[in-house]
């Protein structure tokens, strides 16, 4: 088990309407590699952030995080309890996260953007750091400074910096939208494979169905649906 | 899991990323460091002067012995039990009995000199170990034979060192005039400040004599003729009095005049002067220094706020890997001691280059030793820790703007 959902409720007030993003039941098993595909608005991010950690829910009844020896962190409760210390160091140290863009620091090289989540939590020695980055092809820009490399190397080096720690957990928002099509998929194939090798749970952000198919990703259910006072729009993740 | 997660090595690591952006970033932490250094170091160079200046003023009112003699005025009347409780004094460096000055000259000449000798007639000053006016390490005169001439008798008689001259006394007794002779030896010449007039330091014992002899008395040690020797304690009219260090002169001529009654002068108003002047400057320039460290303050504080603003999205991306709230404060933190370290180095640089220069601008005015400008090594550290004080206080208002970062934010380029 990685997560346990029961009931979590993210309120969020947009133009005199209101947007719920509603999870009743999402249980996600540790190996799991699940897709939340969906149109641009339904919630994909906000759910990430709250699954990552960085986002509280309004409400949950039940949110727990399975670290590797399958104890669970009562995630609800340190929100309420706004120990936000406790959760930085469960992210530290648990999961990786691959934003849609950027999310690397134009000040230290590529291999120092890679180092940092290494160095912050050393968990995993040298050996997987030039794993992963042998495998994304990234060798040869370790001693550049991100600027002066390609969107598609870039998203490459964040996917190398969310992986290199062994977290338990990457969470990835749409990693490969920025990237040309062709690109776009072996980058993704590339990324699915080596959470597989790396044994990660994997849950990641996509408006493409098709890939996500073909990946062999399990999809959560999503509905949108507008309640009575049609000022409200509820989305829906299940799973 | 194996073992747990080790600790994290956070606070080095975010030390380290505030460095390397504070280098990616050369060009506005040069201007930080320039804006500081530009307060600093007029401020070091005013802290400098008045420094140099009083401590030069302090340095030969210390230096001249004469500003620290407590002289009475008119004649008094003291007993051995004056002078014992005056020598045991804390707040006393010398002190001799003085007899009466009519009595207390002596003529001099150089008995080898060819032809008609140059006689001289000098005050005699009484002295002996400790004598502030004689130079520390030369011998003092100690016995009745011993002398220290003044700088014009020494060239009057072309007397040096060593040599014996002959001292002669003069009286009208039983209505003859007689005079007695004796040799002395020159110990040393005193310095031509030590006593502008003809003058010869010598030995109480050696003034006694004197005095007795003209009174009419005969004197044992020297063999002189006349009445029965002097017996029993001796009184005098007056005293030489040298207080410790030039703050002792106050409270000493205080206490001489209100607890003994005795009338004294001292040169106390050259010392409260000076006194004034490094207390005024003080206020002055911790006046100045106040109203620019705070501009500084305020205007580094302000950069850093911004400068927070600007890298919101790193430093989210810095929480969204798990850096914690108490770590991330620690990167403008960081960044503003860089600015208040090598600020302080330019502004010292700067201080030293200005300093020489005045120095050799001024060196004319100023005897060898001495500078208009100068700082010791606790005033570049006094100057530094005050700099960080102003740098971290600066910081805080960055610290709190990024203490306020969630890592959601800024992740995401809508």
């Amino acid at each position: 088990m990685a997560y346990r959902l029961r009931d979590v409720l993210k309120v969020r007030a947009a133009e005199g309407a209101e947007f719920r993003l509603a999870v009743p039941q999402l249980d996600i098993e540790r190996g799991d590699k699940i897709a939340l595909v969906g149109p641009s608005g339904c919630g994909k991010s906000t759910l990430l952030d709250m699954l990552a950690l960085v986002l509280s829910p309004s409400k949950a009844t039940v949110f727990d995080l399975f670290t590797e020896d399958a104890k669970p962190q009562d995630i609800a409760l340190y929100w309420r309890k706004r120990r936000r210390d406790v959760l930085s160091t469960i992210r530290k140290h648990y999961i990786g996260y691959v934003l849609q863009t950027g999310g690397l620091l134009p000040f230290i090289s590529v291999r120092d953007n890679i180092r940092l989540s290494l160095r912050l939590a050393p968990r995993a020695g040298w050996d997987t750091m030039k794993f992963v980055v042998e495998e994304l092809g990234i060798s040869r820009h370790l001693d550049k400074l991100p600027g002066a490399l390609s969107v598609g190397e870039r998203q490459r080096v964040a996917i190398a910096r969310a992986l290199v720690h062994r977290p338990s957990i990457v969470i990835a928002d749409e990693p490969t939208a920025s990237l040309d099509p062709c690109n776009a998929s072996r980058t993704m194939r590339l990324f699915v494979r080596l959470t597989e090798e790396l044994n990660l749970t994997l849950v990641i952000a996509s408006h493409d169905a098709d890939v996500v198919r073909e990946l062999g990703l399990r999809e959560l259910e999503h509905s949108f649906r507008t309640s009575e006072n049609e000022n409200v729009v509820v989305s829906e993740f299940k799973g | 899991m194996k073992g747990g997660p080790r600790k994290g090595r956070e606070l080095p690591t975010v030390v380290w990323l505030a460095v390397r952006d504070y280098l990616h970033e050369w060009q506005m932490s040069v201007c930080f460091i320039l804006a500081l250094a530009a307060i600093l170091a007029p401020m070091m160079v005013l802290f400098g002067l008045k420094f140099g200046i009083v401590t030069s003023m302090v340095d030969r009112l210390v230096q001249d012995p004469r500003n620290r003699e407590v002289r009475p005025v008119g004649s008094g009347h003291f007993g051995p039990d004056w002078f014992e409780e005056m020598r045991a004094r804390g707040d006393v460096a010398f002190v001799a009995p003085k007899t009466r000055s009519l009595a207390a000259t002596i003529n001099l000449y150089k008995p080898d000199d060819v032809g008609p000798s140059k006689i001289v007639n000098a005050e005699l000053i009484p002295s002996g170990p400790g004598d502030p006016m004689l130079h520390p390490d030369a011998p003092k005169p100690q016995k009745i034979g011993e002398v220290i001439v003044s700088d014009s008798v020494a060239r009057k008689l072309d007397a040096t060192r060593g040599e014996i001259i002959d001292g002669s006394v003069t009286r009208v007794f039983r209505g003859a005039r007689e005079r007695v002779h004796l040799p002395l030896q020159v110990v040393g010449v005193a310095a031509p400040g030590a006593f502008s007039r003809d003058g010869a330091f010598a030995s109480v014992a050696l003034l006694d004599a004197v005095e007795d002899y003209r009174d009419g008395r005969a004197v044992t040690e020297t063999g002189w003729p006349g009445e029965e020797p002097y017996a029993g304690e001796r009184w005098y009219p007056g005293f030489r009095l040298f207080a410790r260090s030039i703050y002792d002169v106050a409270g000493l001529a205080d206490t001489l005049q209100e607890r003994m009654g005795i009338e004294v002068r001292t040169r106390n108003a050259d010392i409260e002067i000076v006194q004034s002047l490094d207390r005024n400057l003080s206020i002055v320039f911790w006046v100045v220094a106040l109203v620019a460290l705070v501009g500084f303050s305020l205007s580094l504080g302000a950069s850093l706020w911004a400068n927070v603003d600007r890298k919101r999205r790193e430093l989210s991306v810095l929480r969204l890997i798990g850096v914690r709230t108490g770590g991330i404060i620690w990167f403008p933190v960081m960044q503003a001691l860089l600015t208040g370290i090598f600020g302080w180095l330019l502004a010292g640089l700067i201080y030293l280059s200005v300093e020489s220069a005045l120095n050799h601008m001024f060196s004319g005015n100023m005897a060898i030793g001495e500078s208009i400008c100068r700082l010791l090594p606790e005033h570049y550290l006094g100057a530094l820790y005050l700099t960080l004080a102003s740098c971290v206080v600066a910081s805080m208002l960055g610290g709190f703007k990024v203490s306020k970062i969630e890592p959601s934010e800024g992740m995401r380029e809508y």
